[in-house]
C-alpha cells in the first residue's frame, strides 16, 4: 500500500508540475462555466419545461459529453505511455512492485486529479441555493454519476495509454475508444425493432444513464456497469503492460 | 551471488541471448563486454526480473526468478542503460520515492537518503529539478536510486556512456568503491573501464559467452606469450642471436635500427638477462618494455568474424587501436 501511495503522490507531483494540468483545468472551468450559464439563460426563458438545472448541468447536454470525451484522453495519455518512452518504467517494474500495483497507482493518481478538475464545480451549486430551493439528492446522485463515468472512462484511458509509447497516440486511442463505448448506447435508440440486441445496448447507453443519476436515480444496475467495466479495463491494462512492458 | 544457467531469450522467432550459464560469487565486480546488439541488456534485464527469460533459471541472492520475481527485485539495484528519471521531480523527491517504492523501512528512510547522497556526492544538487541536472549528475542520481535499498547485488548497464573524462573517473571511482560491498555486474563496449574496474570479464557476442576470467589471464590465454621491446644502440648484427639465445626466450624479431621484440615464455622475465648481456658487450641499452597486449586485442579477435564484412573503417579503427 505505502508502494502505490508513493506512485500515486509521483504521478501528482508530475500532473501538477507540467503547464498541461493547468490549461486543462482552465479550459474545464471557462467551459463548465459557459455550459452553467447557457442552461441558466435558457432556463429562465418562460417558454422552457420544467427541469432542474444540475439535471441539465450534468450529462444533459452534448457539451457535458465533448469535454469528458477531450479530458480524459489527456489526462490519462502520459500515464504509462510517458514511462515507457523514457524508459523509467524499467526502474519502476525492477522494484518489488508489480505492474498492477503500478496501473492501480497510476488510475487513481488520475482519479484523484479528475475530482480535483470538477471540485470547483460544487460552487455552482452554491449560487443555485442562494437564489432558488435545490433538492440535494439528485445533486450528489449527480456527482456520483460523474464520478462513475470518470472511474470508466479514466480505466479506458489507462488501458490505452499502456498500449504505446508516444502520448499523442494513447490519448487518439482513447478517445476513439471512448467514442466508441459513448456510441454504442446511442445506436439503441435508432433500432426499432426489439430484439435482444437492443435491450443488451440500452444496458450501456451512458447518456441516460447519466441522465437518471443528474435525476436523483441511483440503478445498481448502471453502477454495476460502470465499476466492472472501468474494473475490466484496469485488469486488461495490467496484463498489457507485463505483456508489453519491454519493446 | 548471480547463478545463471542454460538462460535463454528468445525475440520474435530470433533467439538473442543462448543458453547462458555462469556464476558469480559475492563481492565480485564482473565486467561485461561486448559489442552493440550482443545482448548484454537483454541479459541483464532477465536478471533484474523485468524480462522473463524464454529458457533457463536464474538466482539472485538466493531467490529463484521464476518462483518470486518480486522478491528478486529486492535484492537487486538496477541503473539501466541512459538513466532514464522523472525529469520533473527533485533530486530529494525522487530519493524519497525510490526509498518507498523499494520497500526501505520507514524509520531508515531519511538515513539512507542521507547516506546515498553522500556516496554519490550529490549533496548540492538536493534542491535542483533532474531536469535541470548535467548528465554526470543525472548518471549519479541514478546510481544513488539503485543503491536506495542497499541491495547485495548491482547492476549497472553502460554506467560510463556520455560522461566527460573527469566524470568517467568519478563514476568509476565509484563503482570500484561499491565494489567492497557489493557484487557488481556492469556492462560496457569502453575496454580500459573493464580493465580498470573489473575482476572478471565476460566478452559475450551474440547471446553468448566467448570469454571468461580475469582481464590478465584473457590477455595472456587469447594472446599468447608476453613480449618484451629492446631498443639497443651500437650492437651488431649478433644482437639477435645473442638475445635469442636467452633463457626464457622463445622468438627475435629484429625492427631495425636497432630494435628488437622478444617473445618469451609466460612467468619468465628476461629483462635482468637482457641486461646483463648489454652490459657484457658493451651495448647501450635504451629501453626495455614489458609489451602488454590489450584487452583491445581480445575484444576484436573474438567478436570479429571471418564470415562477417567488416567495413573499412572499422577495420582502421582495429589498427589503430592495435598501434596504441
Amino acid at each position: 500500500m505505502r508502494k502505490v501511495w508513493a506512485i500515486i503522490r509521483r504521478e501528482l507531483i508530475a500532473y501538477f508540475s507540467s503547464p498541461l494540468a493547468y490549461i486543462v483545468m482552465t479550459a474545464f472551468l471557462l467551459m463548465q462555466g459557459y455550459i452553467f450559464y447557457l442552461i441558466i439563460s435558457f432556463l429562465n426563458n418562460p417558454q422552457t419545461p420544467a427541469m432542474t438545472p444540475l439535471r441539465l448541468f450534468f450529462g444533459g447536454t452534448i457539451f457535458f459529453w465533448l469535454f469528458l470525451l477531450f479530458v480524459v484522453p489527456v489526462i490519462t495519455m502520459r500515464l504509462i505511455a510517458e514511462e515507457r518512452r523514457s524508459g523509467t518504467i524499467e526502474v519502476l517494474l525492477t522494484s518489488p512492485v508489480t505492474e498492477a500495483q503500478v496501473v492501480f497507482g497510476k488510475f487513481t493518481a488520475a482519479m484523484v486529479f479528475y475530482a480535483a478538475l470538477w471540485l470547483p464545480t460544487a460552487l455552482y451549486v452554491l449560487v443555485l441555493k442562494r437564489h432558488s430551493e435545490i433538492d440535494i439528492g439528485p445533486v450528489l446522485s449527480g456527482y456520483l454519476g460523474v464520478f462513475l463515468l470518470g472511474f470508466f472512462f479514466l480505466a479506458v484511458g489507462t488501458f490505452c495509454s499502456t498500449l504505446t509509447d508516444n502520448q499523442l497516440i494513447a490519448a487518439i486511442i482513447a478517445f476513439a475508444a471512448m467514442v466508441i463505448l459513448f456510441s454504442i448506447g446511442l445506436v439503441e435508440q435508432l433500432m426499432i425493432s426489439s430484439s435482444f440486441i437492443k435491450s443488451s445496448l440500452s444496458h450501456m447507453n451512458l447518456w441516460t444513464q447519466m441522465d437518471d443519476f443528474a435525476k436523483g436515480i441511483v440503478d445498481t444496475r448502471h453502477v454495476i456497469y460502470q465499476l466492472s467495466a472501468g474494473a475490466l479495463f484496469l485488469f486488461l491494462a495490467a496484463k498489457s503492460l507485463e505483456v508489453k512492458k519491454w519493446r | 551471488m548471480i547463478e545463471v544457467e542454460n538462460l535463454g531469450r528468445t525475440y520474435v522467432e530470433e533467439p538473442v541471448v543462448r543458453d547462458l550459464s555462469f556464476f558469480v560469487p559475492e563481492g565480485q565486480v564482473l565486467g561485461f563486454l561486448g559489442p552493440n546488439g550482443a545482448g548484454k541488456t537483454t541479459v541483464m534485464r532477465m536478471l533484474t526480473a523485468f524480462l522473463p527469460p524464454t529458457t533457463g533459471r536464474v538466482v539472485v541472492a538466493g531467490v529463484d526468478l521464476d518462483q518470486d520475481p518480486v522478491g528478486l527485485r529486492r535484492h537487486v539495484g538496477y541503473l539501466p542503460e541512459n538513466v532514464p528519471l522523472y525529469p520533473e521531480m527533485r533530486v530529494d523527491e525522487y530519493l524519497r520515492f525510490r526509498a518507498d517504492v523499494e520497500e526501505v523501512q520507514r524509520a531508515d528512510v531519511h538515513a539512507r537518503i542521507e547516506d546515498v547522497v553522500d556516496r554519490c556526492m550529490i549533496g548540492d544538487v538536493r534542491r535542483q529539478v533532474i531536469g535541470t541536472l548535467s548528465k554526470g549528475y543525472r548518471q549519479r542520481v541514478g546510481l544513488a536510486g539503485a543503491l536506495i535499498h542497499r541491495p547485495p547485488v548491482l547492476i549497472l548497464d553502460e554506467p560510463t556512456v556520455g560522461l566527460d573524462p573527469n566524470q568517467i573517473i568519478k563514476v568509476r571511482e565509484l563503482i570500484t568503491e561499491l565494489g567492497r560491498d557489493h557484487t557488481v555486474l556492469l556492462s560496457t563496449h569502453i575496454l580500459p573501464e573493464v580493465e580498470q574496474v573489473c575482476e572478471r570479464v565476460f566478452i559475450i557476442d551474440r547471446g553468448r559467452i566467448v570469454a571468461d576470467g580475469t582481464p590478465e589471464a584473457l590477455r595472456t590465454k587469447l594472446v599468447g606469450n608476453p613480449s618484451l621491446a629492446v631498443e639497443l644502440k651500437g650492437a651488431n648484427g649478433a644482437a639477435r642471436d645473442a638475445l635469442e639465445a636467452l633463457p626464457g626466450v622463445i622468438t627475435t624479431s629484429d625492427r631495425g635500427d636497432g630494435r628488437y621484440l622478444l617473445e618469451h615464455a609466460a612467468g619468465s622475465d628476461p629483462r635482468e638477462a637482457v641486461f646483463r648481456l648489454a652490459v657484457d658487450n658493451g651495448w647501450v641499452l635504451l629501453a626495455l618494455t614489458p609489451q602488454q597486449a590489450s584487452l583491445e586485442d581480445v575484444f576484436v579477435r573474438l567478436t570479429t568474424r571471418e564470415d562477417e564484412f567488416v567495413p573499412a573503417t572499422a577495420e582502421g579503427e582495429a589498427e589503430e587501436v592495435h598501434d596504441a
